[in-house]
Parts: structure tokens; sequence; C-alpha cells
């Protein structure tokens, strides 16, 4: 089988995953859609081998960051968070049943919200929809098919 | 080891955190480098753009004779109505003259934007329009929607730039009754979907259901005399000083297709 380089699939996963996070829905989905790059990011972090990876989710967080008018930082620091958590429970993630990879994959997207909501506590106050509760939820369901696709795409 | 990797990319995120929330250091950083997304902004919203064109060219004649005259009957109806404001803005300017009044009515000129279908923050309540600095659209400028204040322009890029609504929790506007005059300040609040609070009212203050507060223009950042918001509750929380004040904008948010911003004076 052949398999891209783990740059060019990070990039078509940033591209799709930037394109996912800006399309405009209803105020009440929004706030409780997944966190597309920390989902395709995990993808990426799971089943392609290359180094510098906090600095691959450094980046990626300030492009979200620009991408929807945060705080500069706030998504990057979510980013590498969940990123510590997800290269602990690699090798187990790797060969897991796609349940057990929700739980991981809900797990991360927890850590990713707590970081974000705190940076936003800190910097602007605690006032948001609490529906975005829900976006770990959101992103363990979709899971199994994100991970369908984008298996299509890595070959 | 493992987790002293990751401690200098997490360094650099809190301290441009650090930088960008208490200071404005990154501001221009940021616009420039948005510039650079301009081509995701456009992929994104290319769509409904497709949408929109193919809903253009599918009308029928029919439609647009019916279209037609149904805005020949409106702007008959607005001139109508444009002739009673004009007598009332003289009226306003001969009684300014004799009570030697400095207060004038607002005039400033627009410029019509389409809001683009980019999602911005879910923390936040933002949105985009398709027109930027190449259009003279500047930060800080109002945005205006058909029946009041929409928000006010944090960012413009050449083709785009981004408003920051009234509801959002950033956002405080000074206000004043329309009915009485009494002063306040507005502030969104996120965890209801459309909502704005009044802060800083005296609890002794005449508040009703159904008053409509416009903005007062101190501060010189919002013109005034722009419609805000209607009052949707009112109470007096035991031993506090101030009205708790629940606001609507008169504006639906979600309903927003165009916008006028309101450039410089005329």
């Amino acid at each position: 089988m052949n398999r891209q380089r783990p740059q060019i699939l990070l990039f078509k996963l940033t591209l799709i995953s930037a394109l996912l996070s800006a399309i405009s829905l209803p105020a009440m989905i929004q706030s409780a859609a997944p966190f597309w790059m920390l989902i395709f990011f995990t993808y990426w972090l799971i089943y392609a081998e290359t180094k510098a990876v906090y600095s691959f989710a450094l980046l990626l967080g300030l492009l979200l960051d620009l991408l929807h008018g945060n705080v500069f930082g706030q998504n990057a620091l979510a980013l590498i968070a969940s990123t510590v958590f997800i290269l602990n429970v690699k090798k187990s993630f790797y060969v897991s049943n796609l349940s057990t990879q929700q739980v991981y994959v809900f797990v991360a997207s927890l850590i990713y919200l707590f970081i974000t909501i705190c940076v936003h506590w800190i910097t602007q106050g605690f006032d948001f929809s609490y529906l975005i509760f829900l976006t770990p939820l959101t992103g363990a369901i979709l899971w199994p098919i994100v991970y369908f696709l984008l298996a299509k795409l890595k070959h | 080891m493992r987790l002293l990797k990751p401690l200098l990319p997490a360094l650099i995120a809190i301290i441009l955190i650090v930088l960008d929330a208490r200071f404005s250091y990154l501001d221009n950083l940021k616009r420039n480098s948005n510039t650079l997304l301009t081509p995701i902004y456009f992929l994104v919203d290319l769509p409904a753009q497709m949408m929109s064109w193919v809903s253009d060219k599918g009308s029928d004649t029919d439609q647009l004779i019916s279209e037609n005259e149904q805005l020949t009957n409106e702007l008959f109806e607005l001139k109508a109505k444009l002739q009673i404001y004009n007598n009332l803005v003289l009226e306003n300017q001969k009684i300014s003259r004799l009570i030697d009044a400095s207060y004038t009515l607002p005039a400033n000129a627009v410029k019509l934007a389409r809001i683009k279908s980019i999602s911005q923050s879910r923390l936040k309540r933002q949105l985009v329009i398709n027109k930027g600095s190449n259009d003279n659209i500047l930060t800080s400028q109002i945005v205006l929607g058909a029946n009041g204040i929409v928000g006010q322009v944090i960012q413009s890029t050449p083709l785009y730039a981004t408003v920051q609504l009234t509801t959002d929790p950033t956002q405080h506007i000074p206000v004043k009754n329309i009915r009485n005059g009494a002063r306040g300040i507005t502030k969104g609040l996120a965890s209801n979907e459309s909502g704005m609070k009044v802060e800083f009212m005296p609890s002794a203050t005449d508040v009703k259901l159904g008053d409509i507060f416009v903005t007062s223009g101190i501060g010189g950042t919002y013109p005034s005399g722009y419609p805000v918001g209607e009052v949707i509750e009112v109470s007096t929380p035991h031993n506090e000083a101030f009205l708790l004040i629940r606001l609507k904008p008169l504006e639906d948010m979600n309903t927003l297709e165009f916008v006028l911003v309101v450039s410089e004076p005329l």
C-alpha cells in the first residue's frame, strides 16, 4: 500500500479541518460541534511517524486562533495539552477497537475543552454557551465516521 | 523527559496568550496573518456564493417583476416617511438653535456589506462581512442592521472584516432609555443565545418592560441615537444597588443577510 508522507497527510488534514471548522452553522449546533482540528490531528498523531509533533500542534493551534478570532495561543495551548495525552496512549490507541478509541477521543476533547475554557475565563470572564460542554461527546460520537473517511484519504 | 518536550511550545503559547489578551503587541501580526487566510475564507464561502448565483440566475421573469413592484412600493413608502423625518430634522435644528443646544442628530456615510457564511469562535459572538480595508472598512467602525445596531468592526483585512456583535460579552455600549433618557451600559451575554443586560442603572430608575434603549454617544465610540434593544426583564435583586435589566437586541442576528457599516461623517 502506498502511504503518503506525514507532512502531506497533515497538510490535507489541516485544510479539511480548517474548512470544516469555518463552515457557518446555527449557533446551537456550532457550540456543540466537535473540535475538528483536534480530531484530525489525533488521527495524524496515531498513524503518522514523525518528530516535532508539538511544534506542529503549536502551529495548527495558532492557525485556528487566527481563523476563529480567538485569543492568540488559546487553541495552540489546548492542542499541545491534548497531544501530550494522545501520545501517552498512542500504542494502546493504535491497537484498540473503535469504542475504546472513542473514549480516548472523549478524554482528549475534554482536556482541550478544559484548557480553552480556562483561558477564556481568565481573559474574558466565565460567560459562554453551556452547549460547549457537549463538544467532547459529539467528538467521540463522530470519531468512527472521521476514522473511516480519513483511512480512505490516507492511502 | 517525555513531558519536557511539550514545555517549550506550551510556554510560547502561554506567552502569546498574555501578549494578546493583556497588550496589543500582536494586533499587526494577526491582521497580516489573517490576510493570508483569505483563500480559506473564500473556499468556505464558495458554496453559499454559488447557491446565491444559481438562485439569481434561476429567478424567472414573473418573480423578478413581482419583486420589482414590491420594492417600488416600499421605496414610495420610505420616501414618504423620509419627508416626515426631514421635517423632524429641520424642526430639531430650529429648536436646537433656539435653546442653544450642542446635541445634533447623527449623519454618517454608510457602506452596504453582505454577511459571509464563515463561522467564528464558539466562545465569541462575531461574524464576517464581505468588505474590508480595500473598501475603507476600518477597525472600530459601527455596523448597523435594518432595525438597529449590530456591532463593531474589530478586524479588517483587504477583502473581509470581522464584526463583533453587541451580544458578545466583551462589548460594552453606553445606552440611554429613549422614554426618559436614563443612562446605563450594555453588556452581551454569551450564555444566552442573543441577549444583553444593562449595567449600572440605580434601583430607583424608571424602567419598564418594552422600553427601547438607544446608543447615548457617551465615550464617542458609538454615535448617539441608534437603537440597541428592547427591555424584556426588569427586576431589583435583594440588597443590590442596581437594577437587573435584560435586553433583547432589536436586530435578529441569526437572520441577518446585509449590514451597513457606518464610516466617516457626511
